[in-house]
């Protein structure tokens, strides 16, 4: 799913302990024993990652649907 | 699965038998196929299905004299299809496909004669690589020169004999023919066929007796090695050659002619058609019956009701949805079931099935589909290969149903023994809150002994979910409250409560409200709609027909007009809750509401409030039957209520609890009773963005309260929002907010999704509502 993720936005987003803006980092996404390596925006200092709505009903609903019927 | 299981399943469905036509035609031609390739205007490949299945199809195509038309199902509403005229058609309009003849074989058959079944013969042998020679007297063919021109073109014959040529067919004209000439080929050909339906052959020829007896399946007649046909009609002179063809190319492959021909006669078809809803349209007799118009032909094979049955698919969204009649998805399951490595295709399809049962009443050998599915389901779970997205929301819908926060026993208030326990199940009091309240009072003050009250859900979801042992716990759980409640007889308002009783609490007695309402005096407050109400029986009392029959005899007391549906009883539709198909598939749920839903233009009246609330979710207004008993709104306004989604289902549960202990109990609510006391704005539209995606207002509680104490994860520098996630369970929840001066909090968006992203906080697999931890516990606490 790597190639779909590239360019998520998070625009004006902050993290809120940190004040630091997000940026592109790679961070291990996983479910049903299934591990993928993918860039998000992320905190640079605690590491908390950003999910924006349609990377959660897009790409991401689309593997977990695929990994539930493997 | 067994593939026995399969087996026995596929065997019950004849959807693949094939239509009478063709079962009856003596050529097998594939009549059906014809009819609908020439409505379509597409001759050629009409043309080529005759040259696969009538032999020398030019020519035989003008002379068949069509005895499907004796069986053909058309006749029993007006005229049988006239298929000898479809083929004349489809002949005398393309052109002979000429078929790739196998390589020579070097074995030879002698063929005494040139009639049709002679011709057949030779043709049949000839395709195989077998050289044929024919012996006859006069020209080739005679006897079908005499037919008239414009009943068999001359050039039929003509190009038939070019064909023959073709795949090396000789022929040998004779003075006459002797008992000499067959005892010589005899010697010098492997078989020799005689086909005395060409008049310049006669028995005494050969010095044999009239009729020679030959055996029918193989037409062998005295030694092994000669074969014989005398055939009145053009039909069974081509069936005879093409069986006497089939004999001959035995004997030279070294089998026995009599192997493997049972599929030759003609035989009755399985195949079920229902004609009931074909609309007579006898044939418009052709201007020129021996040459059709295009027009004439189109039109003709156009009445052609293409027999098939698919009764169930008819019948069932579901199965219209997918697109297969059970014979085709059986396999796909069962393949599904077998695979090691790779995509599951059909897990959505084996989760979309209601499991109402009307797919067997409907079918006329009673394939049970939805039978078929919950043992895919069963085995898909105990291999735990189940999609856990399927039914996850549903399940712990039902597990909250039954967690102490909800679910309770008491007995009637005063008393301190139960001779009877309402359950009314976990969908009827969020619903009809008061109503519920209402039919409680009426049974305590109509029945003797003690009534008790149970709120819970029964387990029906955990078995339509293919959960063995999850069921298992669920009805331990509701025996104990039985025990516990002292026995008593149990009085049930929900039809799916009441099958799931019959089934898994068989050893509880159970009646349901309208048993005993139908046999009590009804409430003072019942009272009739102003206008006639159809009748929707809920899936689930199909096989229930003393409950069915008391909903009548209550609309009567009530004096309801009710207009019974031409699919009811017995033959009743599901509203799409049933199975948990609208919980796996909320498209294929609402489209088997919409089918019922289309079946009256009158406001349903059903007992089951799931069928009330799921039919009115697809817009048709609908009442239940505890709105005529205890109305407490104008009829068309409670046909109109608008079902609660799912957080005021579970919220709805919470406040009937609180409502009820405390007014007949006297029992003031625990503090923290409500499970989300957090002041949120919710748009309408986002409201419904929830529902989809199946986010409880109880969820955002979660995740703000997670947030209030340990601060949100985002902030928004332009919008001034914030953005926070949690999982407390299998499902990650973002909701963003903005807090509002009253304290309040405004919410903009909320999602989910199941994937795991490190870093979210989460409440642990312990979470008493979630799936995990149910079965860590090993049920109620
Ligand atoms: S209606 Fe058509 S398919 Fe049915 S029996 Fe007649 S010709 Fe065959
Ligand atoms: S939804 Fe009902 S009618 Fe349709 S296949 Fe399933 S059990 Fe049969
Ligand atoms: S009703 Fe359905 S399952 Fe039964 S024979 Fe017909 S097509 Fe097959
Ligand atoms: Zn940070």
């Amino acid at each position: 799913m790597k190639a779909e993720l590239r360019g998520i936005k998070a625009e004006g987003w902050l993290c809120r302990n940190c004040r630091e803006p997000l940026q592109p980092m790679p961070v291990n996404i996983t479910y049903m024993g299934s591990s993928f390596q993918v860039e998000l925006p992320r905190c640079p200092t605690c590491g908390y990652t950003f999910i924006p709505p349609d990377l959660a009903y897009g790409k991401m609903l689309e593997v977990e649907k695929l990994l539930e019927d493997k | 699965m067994e593939q026995q299981t399969l087996r026995q399943f596929e065997a019950r469905c004849i959807q693949d038998e094939p239509p009478v036509c063709q079962t009856q035609c003596p050529l097998h031609v594939d009549a059906r196929n014809l009819a609908r390739l020439i409505a379509g205007g597409k001759i050629s490949e009409a043309r080529r299905l005759l040259d696969r299945t009538m032999p020398l199809a030019g020519l035989a195509g003008y002379l068949c004299e069509g005895p499907c038309r004796g069986h053909c199902r058309r006749r029993e509403v007006d005229e049988p299809i006239d298929m000898p005229l479809l083929e004349r058609f489809c002949i005398a309009r393309s052109r002979f496909a000429k078929p790739m003849p196998l390589p020579p074989t070097g074995k030879k058959a002698a063929i005494f004669g040139s009639g049709l079944s002679s011709l057949a013969a030779a043709w049949e042998l000839g395709r195989k690589g077998h050289s044929v020679h024919v012996f006859h007297v006069g020209p080739p063919g005679r006897s079908l020169i005499d037919v008239p021109a414009e009943k068999l073109p001359e050039t039929a014959l003509k190009e038939t004999l070019g064909q023959l040529a073709a795949v090396r067919t000789t022929f040998e004209a004779a003075e006459n023919f002797s008992p000499e000439q067959l005892d010589s080929a005899k010697k010098k050909f492997m078989a020799v066929y005689l086909g005395f339906d060409d008049p310049a052959l006669k028995a005494v020829d050969f010095n044999m007796s009239e009729p020679i007896p030959v055996e029918p399946a193989t037409l062998a007649a005295l030694t092994g090695r000669i074969f014989a046909s005398r055939e009145p009609s053009f039909i069974g002179q081509l069936a005879a050659g093409r069986r006497a063809a089939g004999s001959i190319d035995r004997l030279m492959q070294g089998v026995s002619p009599a192997t493997a021909r049972e599929a030759e006669a003609t035989y009755p078809t399985k195949l079920y058609t229902n004609l009931a809803k074909v609309t007579v349209k006898p044939q418009k007799p052709p201007a020129d019956p021996l040459a059709p118009t295009p027009e004439e032909a189109m039109e003709e094979a156009g009445r052609c009701i293409q027999c098939e049955c698919l009764e169930c698919v008819k019948n069932c969204a579901y199965l219209r949805h997918y697109k297969g009649h059970p014979k085709k998805y059986a396999r796909e399951i069962y393949n599904n079931l077998s695979v090691v490595h790779g995509l599951r295709k059909a897990n959505n399809m084996i989760n979309s099935c209601a499991e109402c049962g009307l797919c067997k009443e409907i079918c006329p050998l009673e394939a049970d589909s939805g039978q078929f599915i919950a043992k895919a389901r069963l085995e898909m779970t105990a291999a735990s290969r189940m999609p856990p997205s399927a039914h996850e929301f549903a399940l712990e819908d039902m597990l909250y149903s039954n967690s102490p926060a909800v679910a309770f026993f008491r007995h009637q208030p005063g008393a301190d023994h139960s001779a009877w326990l309402f359950f009314p199940g976990c969908q009827l009091p969020p619903s009809l809150p008061g109503e519920t309240a209402a039919v409680y009072e009426h049974l305590r003050d109509r029945l003797a002994g003690g009534v008790g009250f149970a709120l819970g859900c029964c387990g029906a979801p955990a078995k339509w979910s293919g959960r063995q042992k999850l069921t298992q716990t669920v009805r331990d759980d509701l025996h104990k409250i039985w025990e516990e409640a002292g026995r008593p007889q149990v009085i049930l308002a929900c039809a799916s409560c009441s099958l799931f009783f019959q089934a898994e609490l068989a050893e509880i007695p159970a009646i349901t409200l309208w048993d005993v309402l139908a046999e009590t005096e009804l409430p003072a407050t019942g009272r009739a709609a102003a206008e006639e109400l159809a009748l929707h029986d809920p899936c689930a009392a199909r096989h229930d027909p003393k409950t069915r029959q008391s909903i009548r005899t209550i609309a009567r007391r009530l004096e309801q007009p009710i207009r019974e549906l031409p699919l009811s009883g017995e033959l009743t539709r599901c509203c799409g809750y049933g199975g948990l198909a609208s919980a796996a598939n909320p498209e294929v749920g609402d489209l088997i509401a919409g089918d019922r839903a289309g079946d009256s233009d009158l406001t349903m009246l059903t007992y089951c409030i799931m069928c009330r609330d799921r039919l009115k979710g697809v817009g048709k207004p609908s009442l239940h039957l505890l709105n005529l008993l205890f109305p407490n709104a104008p009829m068309e306004k409670a046909a109109l209520r608008k079902p609660p989604g799912i957080s005021e289902r579970q919220e709805g549960r919470l406040e009937f609890r609180r409502d009820l202990l405390f007014k007949c109990w006297g029992e003031s609510p625990a503090p923290g009773w409500l499970m989300n006391s957090f002041p949120m704005h919710i748009s309408e539209e986002l409201a419904s963005r929830l529902e989809r995606r199946r986010i409880l207002t109880s969820d955002l509680a979660a995740v703000l309260r997670h947030a209030k104490e340990h601060g949100a994860q985002f902030f928004n520098r332009e919008t001034g929002r914030y953005l926070t996630s949690l999982r407390p369970r299998q499902v990650t929840f973002w909701v963003e907010y903005s807090l509002d001066d009253d304290g309040a909090y405004t919410i903009h968006d909320a999602y989910c999704h199941r994937m795991v992203v490190p870093g979210v906080p989460g409440c642990g697999a312990g979470s008493p509502a979630s799936l995990e931890g149910y079965a860590a516990k090993g049920g109620r606490a």
